[in-house]
């Protein structure tokens, strides 16, 4: 059991701008925790220099308290979790599973209760003989995780450890670490690129970007409360329609403005956002906010052009254009049962309770009230 | 269509005879009697005499011993040195590129560049027309050809692995031993071959360096041609015993090479 506390910590390879810059983050003792972010963001470095395996440039690095930037990965207590597993291949996975154990000189007896406890665990026992050559892909990831068990670390660290694996196992496993997670309570920090796993599996998310950190915050809160247009544009799929605006002004009314559309700033916001009037800023609304009927008085007309229909079963995503606005990508979630002809000109309405406005400036959130 | 296959299996026929020809006819030869050896004849007399007199009269039997002792003792203290170094310049890029070129370098070197300092220099510390020099010599003439080879191999062990090992409570020598070193066996081996049967082949080093109770296998059948005229059934015989281990070790080799490096490390 151990927290994780990174201060002002970068990376620098040689010759390169940095590949983390000045993260500070605190991991609370037996916290799930999620980085998410886009491909070379950072996530696996990050994540190893807290195992240790790569070099602190700067900063300093605690778990537990303790100071760990100079102490070798052996003796950090922490167990990795590889995207390619990494597993021993010249090893049985019994021995794979026992590895660590021997090299830290516990007896063998105590190896053998402990590789039997979590083989059991984790329904691998009727393959502990087998190499891993031999073994699936979902059989593989489970020795991978087992071999980090087995030790009883202080923290977990996961590396996409779900990627290789086909939906249904996906989201089995996504499920089982859950789990696992509640009833062994340490820390996890587990990266991954996937928008379910990033909603579902953590109690935070830390959303990293060009080797920083953008915003850390419960899985919620960053969704319904995106910091920039970046973690608003990423998190979640189809992602929240960030569209070029302007803001007017009539009497005591706001209006976000962008060709054919004219959409009223709901009350409860308006003094958050007056400073904004006439001047341009980026519209964010999310695709589910945009309904094919009215069922509030206050949900707002807009004519939509419809570009595509990607029928999911279980709902019917929207892909719209609106007449003067140059993108053709809006997206709106409607009912399983909504057809419309491509091309055609549709009503939709907009409920903009959950609406952001961002700074086109600094891409970031202009704060307002909460819902 | 049957043309389209018949063809290019013609052309194969031929090529094949073209390379296998040769050494078939010194195995030919070796089984015929020194007086017919010339005649074109496929086999116009068998005879065992010329591998029992390889074996029983001259230095052979000796230059046989000598080969394999220099050879399997040059692969065995060049292997380790070897893959070590091999290992540094994979995986932690010990002295750049330059010192990678450095080390191809020396292998433009024509050999005959260097015997003349190095048999000066074995001669000063009474290592010549000795085995034992010649196994040193052949260690590290292999050392930067061994070196390349394990370099390739180790570069393709995924750093996962020993990271994997490092958190699991081992030390980088230790993951080194444990996992790097048994996962590139079959590249080990591989290269072990390799060594052994560039040095198994060498001439130029053995002919200076040794005299006749120490001369290896290609020098004392080069013996074979000039004292008493060129015996070519007797040199047949000598050859396709130098070559016998050769074929031997190349189909080890293969059974290696082709197995996948990392067999399921990584998916
Ligand atoms: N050994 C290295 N030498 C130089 N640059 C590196 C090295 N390892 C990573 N980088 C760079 O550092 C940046 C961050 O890489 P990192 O692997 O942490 O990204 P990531 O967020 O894990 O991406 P992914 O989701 O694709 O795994 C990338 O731009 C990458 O090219
Ligand atoms: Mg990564």
């Amino acid at each position: 059991m151990a927290d994780i506390e990174l201060r002002n910590v970068s990376k620098r390879y040689t010759g390169r701008v940095a590949a983390v810059e000045d993260v500070n983050l605190h991991i609370r003792d037996g916290e799930f925790m999620i980085f998410l972010g886009p491909s070379g963001c950072g996530k696996s470095t990050t994540l190893r220099m807290i195992a240790g395996l790569e070099n602190i440039s700067s900063g300093e690095l605690f778990i537990g308290g303790k100071r760990m930037n100079d102490v070798a990965p052996r003796d950090r207590n922490i167990a990795v979790v590889f995207q390619s597993y990494a597993l021993y291949p010249h090893m049985t996975v019994a021995e794979n599973l026992a590895f660590g154990l021997k090299m830290h000189k516990r007896p063998q007896s105590e190896i053998e209760e402990r590789v039997k406890r979590v083989s059991a665990m984790l329904g691998i026992g009727q393959f502990l003989e087998r190499k891993p050559a031999a073994l699936s892909g979902g059989q593989r990831q489970r020795v991978a995780l087992g071999r980090a068990l087995v030790r009883d670390p202080a923290a977990f660290l996961l590396d996409e450890p779900l990627s290789n694996l086909d939906a249904q196992l996906r989201a089995d496993m996504r499920l089982e670490l859950v789990k696992l997670h509640r009833q062994l309570g340490s820390t996890i920090i587990h990266v991954t690129h996937d928008q379910v796993e990033a909603m579902t599996m953590g109690e935070r998310i830390c959303i990293m970007k060009d080797g920083r950190v953008v915003q850390v915050g419960a899985p919620l809160d960053v969704y319904r409360n995106p910091a920039n247009t970046f973690v608003a544009g990423f998190l979640a799929s189809p992602p929240m329609n960030l569209i070029e605006a302007r803001l007017t002004g009539e009497g005591d009314g706001l209006w976000v403005e962008a060709g054919a559309m004219r959409l009223q700033v709901p009350a409860a916001y308006r003094e958050a956002y007056r400073a904004y009037v006439d001047k341009p800023v980026i519209f964010g609304i999310r695709a589910e906010d945009i309904h094919a009927h009215q069922a509030q008085p206050d949900w707002q007309a807009l004519d939509a052009d419809v570009v595509a229909l990607e029928t999911l079963g279980a709902e019917v995503v929207l892909v719209m254009g609106i007449s003067g606005i140059a993108r053709a990508d809006i997206a709106a979630r409607l009912g399983r049962d909504y057809r419309a002809q491509i091309g055609s000109r549709q009503q939709l309405y907009a409920d903009l309770a959950e609406m952001q406005l961002f700074d086109p400036q600094t891409t970031n959130a202009i704060p307002r009230p909460q819902p | 269509m049957r043309l389209k296959t018949i063809a290019p299996h013609i052309i194969l026929v031929l090529f094949a005879c073209y390379i296998a020809l040769p050494p078939l006819w010194v195995l030919r030869t070796s089984f015929v009697p020194d007086s017919v050896a010339y005649q074109p004849a496929l086999m116009p007399e068998f005879t065992w005499q010329n591998y029992v007199k390889l074996f029983t009269e001259g230095t052979f039997a000796r230059a046989y011993l000598n080969s394999f002792i220099a050879s399997a003792g040059a692969t065995i203290l060049g292997l380790p040195l070897a893959a070590m170094t091999g290992y540094a310049f994979a995986r932690y890029r010990t002295g750049g590129q330059i010192s990678r070129f450095v080390v191809l370098a020396t292998q433009m070197l024509p050999p005959v560049a260097i015997i003349l300092p190095v048999f000066a220099l074995f001669r000063m510390v009474g290592l010549t027309n000795s085995v034992t020099g010649l196994m040193i010599a052949y260690a590290a003439i292999n050392l930067p050809f061994l070196t390349w080879i394990l370099m390739g191999f180790f570069e393709g062990v995924p750093i996962e692995l020993e990271w994997a090992a490092q958190v699991d409570g081992a030390t980088v020598w230790e993951a080194f031993w444990k996992i790097v070193m048994p996962v590139s066996l079959p590249g080990i081996a591989a290269a072990a071959v390799l060594g052994f049967i560039l040095a198994w082949n060498e001439f130029l080093f053995a002919l200076i360096l040794t005299g006749p109770t120490t001369a290896t296998i290609p020098v004392a059948l080069a013996g074979l041609q000039s004292s008493n005229g060129v015996q070519i059934a007797e040199i047949s015989a000598g050859v396709v015993m130098g070559i016998l281990p050769m074929l031997l070790a190349s189909r080890f080799i293969q059974r290696y090479l082709v197995r996948g490096l990392t067999f399921g490390a990584v998916k």
